[in-house]
């Protein structure tokens, strides 16, 4: 990721202005892509598979941090976490599911703990659901056996059983309890499976291919602008370009190295004129707003060109995982006020703005997606979708024709408008993620 | 809104919100929230104490804020806000939010669960259950919200204004005003930290911090008043408000004039004052003395002995003994006519790293409650005009707000006498 090693003189097309350079190396630029890389967004083999991977490899990591399942049994000497409390031992063993509660002592409403002894053989999911309606109002995945972990909860009136998703087995639900009185129960949601999420995230695949058609045309064009030395031109369908890759927002860990070359940045101490392997818009931007010669650009915008177009190609092949369709919702806006609204990805255009209402695009594109897994999970889904329309309209407010308002140019005033609507915005996606996160439910 | 139901008197009201978190986790748990933080308070206090040492709670509802008269604690942070909310309901809307999170804070509780609706509803900061740790969370109001924004224009109460700057002020715009402002004090810092962090968190869509100072106070060293980054002693001859008598005449807002929904609050002053502690540092200590007019090992005037000794100015009319341009004899010269610009200073110490050139950057967040700004504070101030002490010392920030009454119950929230 360092200067190191010495960069051949041909890398540097910006300046050499000579002929195109072949395809750029296929690692990413000198910083790669802008994007966190939290949660791998491909998948190879078919998406179940992966769900099951994840879900073991959770266990896994919740296995060793209670240093294994062999040892004695916990239970007698562990120290609550919540105290002042009423605690109700549970056992979530796939016999003995949900065992424990209603025998000793009468359920009751209230803030209580749940204390979950697994005292199976094998690591369990544990839900805590109304078997009438099938919502889930309590979870803890990946409860290790031997292990006791709590589980807060605020019950309302109603009725609840235990569910228990012991590993490779089937889910076993436990006897139903009555919990009396007339208290109002507290916020649960029907869990969403992979199975539900297959068909959006197949439809936000194909929503992603529409996108790269036009991407590779707007490059194609920018190509052609470069290549006739109309400047004014390209800084237009420059700007049009990025903003169709930047509505790609949920695919780009699915593009793999591809998004280093076309959309990548450079480190705070490297100089944009002289960076190794720079390549993409934020390259070409460099250029275009900083007095280059259309010539020093040509090199550039062919590989940009050529890397969409190879982009498009390799779609075909792609598959997304639908497991982070939730993640991906709030991700975006997350990345969004992290490198826009900070002017961290401004390399002269001052177009932050632009994207950031590109990227509501993307992130409204996956909810719109979702809206019939969420419309009966999550209550604010209107407000939500009435929030980014807001935001976006606001942000739109910075375009006079094409110039974009940069994001230090703001007053105070605006600048504090646009942050509102992004911390609005951010923390009424966070519960879309959370309902969308998969769980098992066989 | 009835008060059977405790925790759950707002219920009508957040089901139209719509720009602030905690509208979408829906009814139930609204209430859930409210009656797990009853719940707790009991639980809490039974519960087996944990290792770190735990302040009580200090009473969230009453006819003043309880951060006003309460000693400073070790840790404090200072923000300004500036309102973000759309329109009268919606800043309604945000002050009911602001006291529920300030409530459940203050008290302590366990956050409520969202099972699978959401992240969780806590930073889990303090831990699983959020002790109250002594917090208070002190709120009040600037003059730009009294602008066109939101109706109240005709509500402003009769001394606030924009802070003025004054003669030896340095003031950068980026550290002034604001239309709200918010101080959490606590023995502990991660306390304070938690409590903004979950405040701000709440209010993204109504609310975005102006500037924000944090501060510390120290202890006593060796004994009395904390001491400030110039080694002297800050603070030692406050008003006794704890007589009532004292804290009507000096502390309390209300009457004269004043708009009725006042009563209760108090004028808030918040001064952001560099210190320039090297320069300091190569005074001689016979000249840092005689600017103060203070023992700095002691604290006492210089005429005394101790540091609550009253000093004698009648009986040195010359400034023999404590200089006439002294700071103590400035600020307060114990006639009967100054009697009244009393105030009652509440002041934190910050450190927020490096200057440009190479010095610490060290001050002091003055903070200072009085029923009078003009009468009291800016009298104070335009008699310390051209003070020794103002080499050393340069105020850049700040800002005049009123602190709110006090929430009388739990049905009573921030500013309902203002929003009435």
């Amino acid at each position: 990721m360092s200067a190191e090693p010495e960069p051949e003189p041909a890398a540097d097309p910006a300046e050499e202005g000579g002929a195109p350079p072949e395809m750029p190396p296929a690692a990413p630029g000198p910083s790669g892509g802008r994007r966190l890389n939290l949660r791998d967004w491909r998948v190879t083999a078919t998406a179940a598979a992966v769900v099951v991977a994840v879900t073991a490899g959770v266990v896994a990591i919740t296995a060793t941090g209670h240093h294994g399942g062999d040892r004695a049994d916990p239970a007698a000497s562990a120290t609550p976490a919540y105290t002042g409390l009423p605690h109700t031992a549970i056992d979530v063993s796939p016999s003995t599911c949900g065992k424990g509660w209603g025998a000793n002592g009468k359920p009751h409403t209230g803030t209580q703990v749940f204390d979950l002894h697994n005292s199976g053989a094998s690591a369990t999911e544990v839900y805590l659901t109304d078997p009438k309606t099938g919502k889930f109002y309590a979870e803890v995945e990946g409860l290790a056996p031997g292990t006791v972990r709590e589980m807060p909860v605020e019950l309302g009136s109603g009725t609840y059983a235990f569910e228990c998703q012991q590993e490779d087995t089937d889910s076993v639900t436990g006897p139903t309890v009555t919990v009396p009185g007339n208290v109002p129960q507290g916020p649960a949601s029907r869990p969403v499976t992979v199975h539900d999420l297959i068909p959006p995230t197949l439809d936000y695949q194909k929503w992603i291919r529409a996108r790269m058609t036009e991407l590779s045309a707007d490059t194609g064009r920018l190509k052609k602008d470069i290549d006739g030395g109309d400047l004014a031109a390209a800084r237009r369908d420059w700007l049009a370009g990025h903003l169709v890759y930047e509505r790609m927002g949920a695919a780009y860990d699915t593009f793999g190295d591809a998004d280093g070359v076309i959309n990548g940045t450079v480190q705070l101490d490297v100089d944009p004129a002289h960076a190794a392997g720079f390549t993409g818009f934020h390259a070409i931007e460099y250029g275009l707003w900083h007095g280059r010669s259309a010539a020093s650009l040509r090199g550039q915008a062919a590989t940009l060109d050529n890397a969409a177009r190879k982009l498009q190609k390799d779609w075909a092949t792609q598959q997304m995982d639908p497991a982070n369709m939730g993640l991906r919702a709030h991700e975006i806006i997350e990345n969004s006020e992290q490198f826009e609204l900070t002017a961290r990805t401004d390399y002269g255009s001052g177009t932050n703005l632009a994207t950031a209402a590109a990227n509501i695009d993307g992130s409204r594109e996956i909810l719109d997606e979702l809206a019939p897994l969420l419309k009966d999970r999550d209550p604010g889904l209107a407000r939500l979708q009435a929030t980014l329309d807001d935001a976006q309209a606001y942000l739109r407010t910075f375009d006079k024709g094409g110039t974009w308002t940069p994001v230090g140019k703001l007053t105070r005033a605006q600048r504090e408008k646009v942050d509102a609507y992004f911390g609005d915005m951010l923390e009424q996606l966070a519960p879309v993620a959370a309902i969308c996160d998969v769980r098992r439910t066989t | 809104m009835t008060s059977d139901t405790p925790g759950r008197e707002h219920h009508g009201d957040l089901g139209r919100r719509g720009f602030l978190r905690g509208a979408a986790v829906g009814v139930g748990a609204v209430g859930a929230v409210a009656g797990g933080a009853t719940a707790l308070t009991a639980a809490t206090a039974s519960a087996s104490a944990p290792a770190a040492p735990k302040a009580a709670a200090a009473p969230f509802h009453g006819a003043h804020q309880a951060g006003i008269t309460q000693p400073v604690q070790s840790a404090s942070v200072t923000v300004s806000f500036d309102v973000t909310a759309a329109d009268r309901r919606e800043l309604t809307e945000l002050l009911h939010t602001l006291t529920e999170r300030a409530r459940f804070l203050t008290t302590g509780g366990t956050p409520p669960t969202v099972g699978i609706t959401d992240s969780p509803s806590d930073s889990g900061t303090l831990g699983p259950q959020v002790p109250a740790d002594g917090l208070t969370a002190t709120v009040g109001v600037g003059a730009s919200l009294f602008d066109g924004r939101y109706g109240l224009a005709d509500r402003k109460p009769l001394r606030l204004t924009t802070m003025p700057e004054f003669p030896d002020d340095d003031l950068q715009p980026a550290w002034c005003h604001g239309d709200l402002s918010l101080q959490l004090s606590a023995p502990h810092t991660d306390t304070v930290l938690h409590a903004l962090r979950d405040i701000a968190r709440h209010t993204r869509g109504g609310l975005q911090v102006r500037w924000r100072m944090d501060g510390f106070s120290s202890p006593s060293r060796p004994s009395g008043t904390p001491r400030n980054h110039l080694g002297f002693k800050d603070g030692t001859a406050n008003p006794d408000v704890a007589d009532p008598a004292v804290a009507n005449r000096l502390l309390w807002a209300g009457g004269g004039g004043e708009p009725a929904w006042t009563a209760g609050g108090s004028y808030q002053v918040v001064r952001l004052i560099r210190m320039l502690v090297e320069f300091w540092d190569r005074v001689s200590i016979t000249e840092q003395e005689r600017m103060f007019g203070r023992n700095r090992d002691t604290g006492a005037p210089l005429d005394g002995v101790h540091e609550f000794d009253t000093p004698k100015f009648a009986q040195d009319p010359m400034g023999d003994v404590i200089p006439l341009d002294s700071h103590i004899r400035m600020a307060n010269p114990r006639t009967a006519a100054t009697d009244d610009s009393r105030i009652l200073r509440r002041a934190y110490n910050y450190d927020r790293g490096m200057d440009s050139n190479g010095n610490l950057d060290m001050g002091l967040v003055f903070v200072c409650y009085q029923q009078d700004v003009e009468r009291q504070f800016a009298a104070v101030q335009k008699r310390l005009a051209g003070e020794p002490l103002v080499d050393y010392v340069a105020p850049f920030g700040g800002g005049y707000f009123f602190a709110l009454p006090g929430v009388k119950d739990r049905s009573d929230w921030y500013g309902s006498a203002l929003l009435a």
